[in-house]
């Protein structure tokens, strides 16, 4: 796996998917970190006091020679990170974490998605050439982003809304269980990104599988211990022997 | 290299003013895939115990302006993992390794230092202010009496290493603790700690972190860094390590001119890993720029 590298990169654009989500498009100096499916980067404006720290974001895809960062405006950092226009400079620390791992042969890639947690598992949906399966939740029809694209790179899209707007009414735990129902659950390795509750319930289906866990950091790079997980073999760094953990590691409360 | 920037800290002689504030350097493998740590005048590794600790259950950060909330609660190897197989990494470097620990008792402290000491650490850095665990740590830092008495009795056991007491922006009086640490022997002392602070996270009506109540870092605590600094340096002759918010060489100038003899980066180093060499250059720059022939001549330099 690549190391690290801390590095400046400048904004080609900031695309305004809807009311709350965005695609960050930005041309790193020098050359383009390799980046797995699950690892992360730490994104920054350089010199800036409040807010002070870096954020982490999945790595979500390489576009057109830019390295593009899905994101929801959640606070200070995304509401400044929102107004980054073409030609704006931001500092980056990344590939940081450890990648998904692929399945065994045979296991069918089982995709589940909760909200910006699709931005972790857009690459890994690519990366398995049109194998795997989708199933993807939000609360409404604004939180279900690129399902178009989604479509071209998976076998089966299964969408769920609580608001009932697209898909299934419900979670996307709803939709795994009717998905599993009747179903040899051997068959499948699963890979979940998305809220706590979201990966806790996954957690509890005996499913074989990973899910990617988001924390807060201060450094990414594993000297902190702020991002600290606990699992059943004690605290691990979320940044460093995460994000990525096997289901049944991670002790959800 | 140009002796420009070296200053001496007790009998180490450091090639520049800069290290890494305990804690913000793990045990120095992560910092090295960002620069070469041998540029560093030292390195101050995270606190270590006599047993592995686990630390405080997550949530254990949250930033706030300027600055971040900790309750970490020094999860840390052990000492054993640590002599066995973290300090021959660093000590591949051509850098001092500055140890910092902590005990929950006088004898702790002791055992920590003496067996540091043999393994052959350059410096002994006693965190006598970490405001994150329950027992031991801050409480020392706190009770001038029982300060007097760590000190000496780990004096005692220190024969190779220099001896840093780390010392706690929460002390009654700094200057009284900063003179009762050299009166025991001290080789130096470092400061500040974090500030003991909390946040509340509104949507919950909860603490922000677990723990409650952590240390506040980061530039928006320099200022009440800078002024302690200025105090203590003025009560003691054995140098003074300064931090508490500095990310530029500018900032480590005001230190020095404060009167510290050497200077930390500490929560820095999480926006950006190269911090300390960034403070390296800066000072270099500073040196050039007001035509300063060695950065020593900075020291305790203010003009009142």
């Amino acid at each position: 796996m690549s190391s690290p590298s801390l590095f400046k990169a400048k904004v080609i654009k900031n695309a305004r998917l809807n009311v709350e989500h965005f695609i960050l498009s930005v041309r790193p100096e020098g050359i383009m970190p390799a980046a797995q499916p699950g690892q992360f980067f730490m994104l920054g404006i350089p010199g800036r006091l409040d807010p002070l720290l870096k954020r982490p974001f999945g790595y979500f895809r390489v576009k057109e020679d830019a390295l593009e960062f899905l994101y929801r405006l959640r606070g200070k950092a995304t509401a400044i990170m929102s107004v980054l226009d073409a030609g704006d400079e931001v500092e980056i620390i990344g590939p940081l974490g450890e990648p998904y791992p692929l399945p065994k042969p045979k296991k069918v890639p089982l995709l589940v998605a909760g909200g910006t947690g699709i931005a972790s598992l857009y690459p890994l949906a690519d990366a398995f050439g049109g194998e795997a399966l989708i199933l993807y939740g939000g609360r409404n029809s604004d939180e279900l982003l690129l399902t178009e694209e989604l479509r071209g790179i998976c076998r089966v899209l299964g969408l769920a809304t609580e608001d009932g707007s697209v898909g299934v009414k419900g979670t996307v735990i709803d939709l795994l269980k009717e998905f599993l129902a009747g179903k040899n659950k051997n068959r499948h390795v699963v890979y979940a990104c998305g809220p706590r509750g979201m990966l806790k319930a996954v957690s509890e289906l005996g499913l074989e599988g990973y899910v990617s866990v988001e924390e807060r950091m201060a450094c990414g790079i594993g000297v902190c211990l702020g991002c600290a997980v606990k699992t059943s073999t004690g605290h691990k760094r979320a940044c460093k022997e995460g994000p990525v953990f096997r289901i049944g590691e991670v002790v959800f409360e | 290299m140009s002796k420009r920037l070296e200053v001496k800290i007790g009998k180490l002689t450091l090639k520049n003013p800069v290290m890494t504030a305990s804690g913000t350097a793990g045990y120095g493998a992560e910092l090295s895939e960002f620069f070469d740590l041998s540029r560093l005048g030292a390195i101050v590794l995270k606190g270590i115990s006599l047993k592995p600790w686990p630390g405080n259950p997550p949530p254990r950060i949250i930033e706030t302006p300027s600055g971040m909330i900790n309750a970490i609660g020094l999860q840390n190897v052990g000492l054993k993992a640590f002599i066995d197989e973290k300090l021959p990494f660093i000590k591949k470097f051509d850098v001092p390794v500055i140890a910092n620990v902590l005990g929950t008792t006088v004898g702790e402290y002791a055992k920590l230092a003496s067996r540091l000491d043999e393994a052959g650490v350059d410096g002994i850095e006693l965190n006598v202010s970490c405001p994150n665990v329950k027992k031991g740590g801050i409480a020392f830092g706190l009770d001038l009496k029982a300060f007097y008495k760590l000190i000496r009795k780990v004096r005692g056991c220190v024969k190779q290493a220099i001896l840093i007491v780390k010392l706690s922006p929460g002390a009654p009086d700094i200057c009284e603790f900063s003179r009762a640490a050299e009166d025991e022997g001290a080789d130096a002392i470092s400061l500040i700690n974090t500030i003991p602070a909390m946040e509340i996270d509104i949507s919950c009506r909860k603490p922000s972190i677990k723990n409650v109540i952590g240390g506040l870092s980061g530039p928006a605590i320099m200022p009440i860094a800078l002024r302690m600094v200025f105090q203590a340096s003025r009560a003691v002759k054995i140098p003074v390590i300064g931090m508490g918010g500095i990310r530029a060489g500018e900032d480590a100038v005001k230190f020095l001119l404060a009167g510290a003899t050497a200077v930390a980066v500490g929560t820095a180093i999480f926006v950006n890993p190269r911090a300390p060499i960034n403070v390296i250059e800066g000072i270099e720059d500073y040196l050039k720029r007001f035509n300063v022939e060695k950065v020593s001549d900075l020291i305790g330099g203010l003009q009142l």
